[in-house]
């Protein structure tokens, strides 16, 4: 029988044995092997998903010295960040081929990021928190730079140390703002000092602006996003799909952390701002994305852009715009990891990133085109696929908030998002190709494209049980 | 806070200490700035009651880290003629508006912000540090030596040549 604490721990003790044990047993077969070892990682990921569906049972509770904490919100982003370490770890199995060594450490950290994520979840107290934005983050800075013979990763991956640094360097600033003008950085003493308080002392502010820019560093919104076209093109193809999923919704899981769930009363002090620059990310990743070639680049846009509309549930402040938050993340875990599956699939087979070569592809794999037609339709905002509805309960949030020029400048950017995805669509399918050999696509990534394709029309069309889950997520913030 | 005059002696020279980083020509005489500046830290510190976080950060931070800068630094070997470009005017003004504009700004803040009720004053011995590292931060603790793990992977899977 498990001690009461550990098993409410179980998702993170299974990820991080796993990471330690992964290190170690290639240790013992000396790189012999290893090209299984993501895939077989993966497979080991699976069991994760019944304990936390188990845990949902448990209710909330907060422990280890207020450190922290199981809640539904919580469990909802757990899901999420365990579903994209799956897919992610299923692209790496395909791109090991291509790294010339150290495979095993390379899915040891995507582990150890994923445990940074699930840890930022459950985090009850701000140094928690930032210990576990940092796991994340360090990870990050090192698999962006693994490609050491590749002048544009190691590239990618300076920039990413220094402007990470720095948004760091701003959160950590903030959270001893918060400390100083608080008294305390648990969630639960702060969540005290503020009740009731519609204004905010200076410190408080001061701080929450601090804290604030951190964010906005980690999920990629205006004001700091300029790391994210050259990061994202740079660094190898699963630990970019895997920035935009996993370390998009840490950030903004710490978002509605901060802003809804401590920040809520003083809402009319920062909400404006907030939706001012949800409205800059917005136009800024989909107005700079139409002259993009690069396809990875075009993703890093599009990500700002898909931030920018994801900030409008954070700067509604309501229950139903923070669900609309944790909903548009789901459904933006299956669009976005369903194209860096065709990416990472057609890079193998092509060695190319540049949209020009995508031409054709139709004819070169009907299945892989069609699911990126699909993923692109839902990223754009097409019904019936999960990205609609997403969009949907994101601009409804803000018109019922009073955002109305907010839902306008969104809804505009959905005509800019369509037009280069659509111009995508038409080189996949309208264009001849140059080479027309077939592109093989193995069975993992055949399964992992069926299961984000099932995920996309089905959250779409039953959208349902997903907007109640995560209405349940964050009901007792409000 | 006993002696006014011994803290903003330290204030003093942490302030200088941090200004020297700024202005230093060469960037030897940046990191021998900080040193100045940490040693003020630590002796702030001191005045605070922490003494195991003022040890720590003479031995790790102006020992040891400092060190490392300096190492850096000679093994770039950088010219002030190379270091020029960063000095243009343009560059200055931008920094020194947004410095100020940061300062203005916290100074403004700092002045009205009140001792909130319920901070003790902690002990800072290493029994007090090592008593709440193992209780109340044992999982922040743990999670950071993750993240030190990952520092070393990182490091070995960067620089290593033959792996």
């Amino acid at each position: 029988m498990m001690p009461p604490h550990l098993w409410y721990l179980a998702p993170e003790l299974w990820v991080a044995g796993l990471a330690a044990l992964i290190l170690l047993v290639d240790l013992a077969c000396k790189g012999k092997g290893s090209r299984e070892i993501p895939l077989g990682a993966a497979i080991a990921l699976l069991p994760v998903a019944p304990i936390l569906l188990l845990q949902v049972n448990l209710g909330t509770r907060t422990l280890l010295g207020g450190m922290y904490r199981l809640d539904p919100l919580a469990l909802f982003f757990k899901v999420i960040f365990v579903a994209a370490g799956i897919l992610v770890l299923v692209m790496t199995r395909e791109f090991s081929r291509t790294l010339e060594r150290a495979h095993a450490e390379f899915t040891a950290l995507i582990l150890l990021a994923l445990l940074g994520m699930l840890l930022a979840a459950s985090s009850a107290s701000f140094l928690m928190l930032f210990v576990a934005l940092e796991l994340i983050t360090i990870s990050f800075y090192v698999m962006t730079a693994y490609l050491k013979t590749d002048a544009r990763s190691l590239e990618a991956g300076l920039k990413y140390l220094i402007l990470g640094s720095i948004a760091s360097g701003l959160f950590l600033y903030g959270i001893a703002w918060v400390y100083g003008a608080a008294g305390t950085t648990s969630f639960a003493g702060l969540r005290q000092a503020l009740a009731g308080r519609t204004t905010l002392s200076p410190g408080l502010a001061l701080g929450l602006l601090l804290i604030v820019s951190g964010i906005t560093f980690k999920a990629a919104c205006v004001p700091l996003h300029l790391w994210v076209p050259d990061v994202y093109e740079g660094a190898p193809t699963p630990v970019t799909a895997f920035l935009s999923v996993g370390s998009k919704s840490a950030g903004f899981v710490a978002a509605l952390r901060v802003l809804h769930e401590l920040f809520l009363p003083a809402s009319n002090q920062w909400a404006g701002l907030i939706a001012w620059l949800a409205g800059l990310t917005i136009l800024y990743g989909n107005l700079c994305a139409i002259p993009q070639k690069n396809i990875k680049r075009l993703m890093g846009y599009s990500s700002i852009g898909h931030a920018g509309y994801i900030l409008i549930g954070v700067a509604a402040a309501s229950s139903l715009g923070s669900a609309a938050t944790s909903f548009y993340l789901a459904g933006y875990l299956v669009s976005n990891l369903t194209i860096f599956l065709v990416i990472s699939a057609f890079w193998q087979a092509v060695g190319s990133d540049e949209m020009a070569d995508y031409a054709g592809l139709s004819r070169r794999s009907p299945f892989l085109a069609a699911a990126m037609f699909v993923a692109l339709l839902s990223l754009a905002g097409v019904p019936p696929m999960v990205g609609f509805f997403g969009k949907f309960l994101l601009l409804l949030s803000a018109i019922q908030e009073g955002f109305l020029w907010v839902a306008i400048v969104g809804a505009a950017a959905v005509v800019i998002s369509l037009y280069y995805y659509l111009l995508l669509v038409a080189t996949m399918y309208a264009d001849p190709p140059k080479d027309p050999t077939p592109i093989p696509v193995s069975l993992p990534v055949r399964l992992a494209l069926y299961a984000c394709l099932a995920g996309i029309l089905g959250i779409g069309i039953f959208q349902e049980p997903c907007v109640r889950l995560s209405l349940a997520a964050v009901r007792s913030f409000f | 806070m006993e002696s006014p005059i011994l803290f903003y002696g330290l204030a003093f020279v942490t302030l200088l200490g941090a200004l020297g980083v700024l202005l230093a020509r060469h960037p030897v005489y940046a990191v021998l700035s900080l040193v100045a500046a940490l040693f003020g830290l630590s002796g702030l510190f001191v005045l605070l009651g922490a003494f195991f976080v003022a040890a720590i950060q003479i031995l790790v931070y102006a020992g040891a880290i400092l060190v490392l800068f300096l190492f850096v630094v000679m093994l770039l070997d950088l010219r002030p003629d190379e270091l020029s470009r960063l000095r243009s005017a343009t560059w200055r003004g931008a920094a020194l508006g947004l410095g100020g504009l940061l300062f203005w700004q916290t100074a403004r803040v700092a002045r009205t912000l009140p001792i909130p009720a319920g901070v003790q004053p902690v002990e800072g011995t290493v029994v007090a540090v090592g008593k709440l590292l193992f209780t109340t931060y044992a999982l922040p603790f743990e999670a950071a030596s993750l993240l030190l793990l990952v520092g070393v992977i990182g490091a070995v899977v960067l620089a290593k040549k033959k792996l």
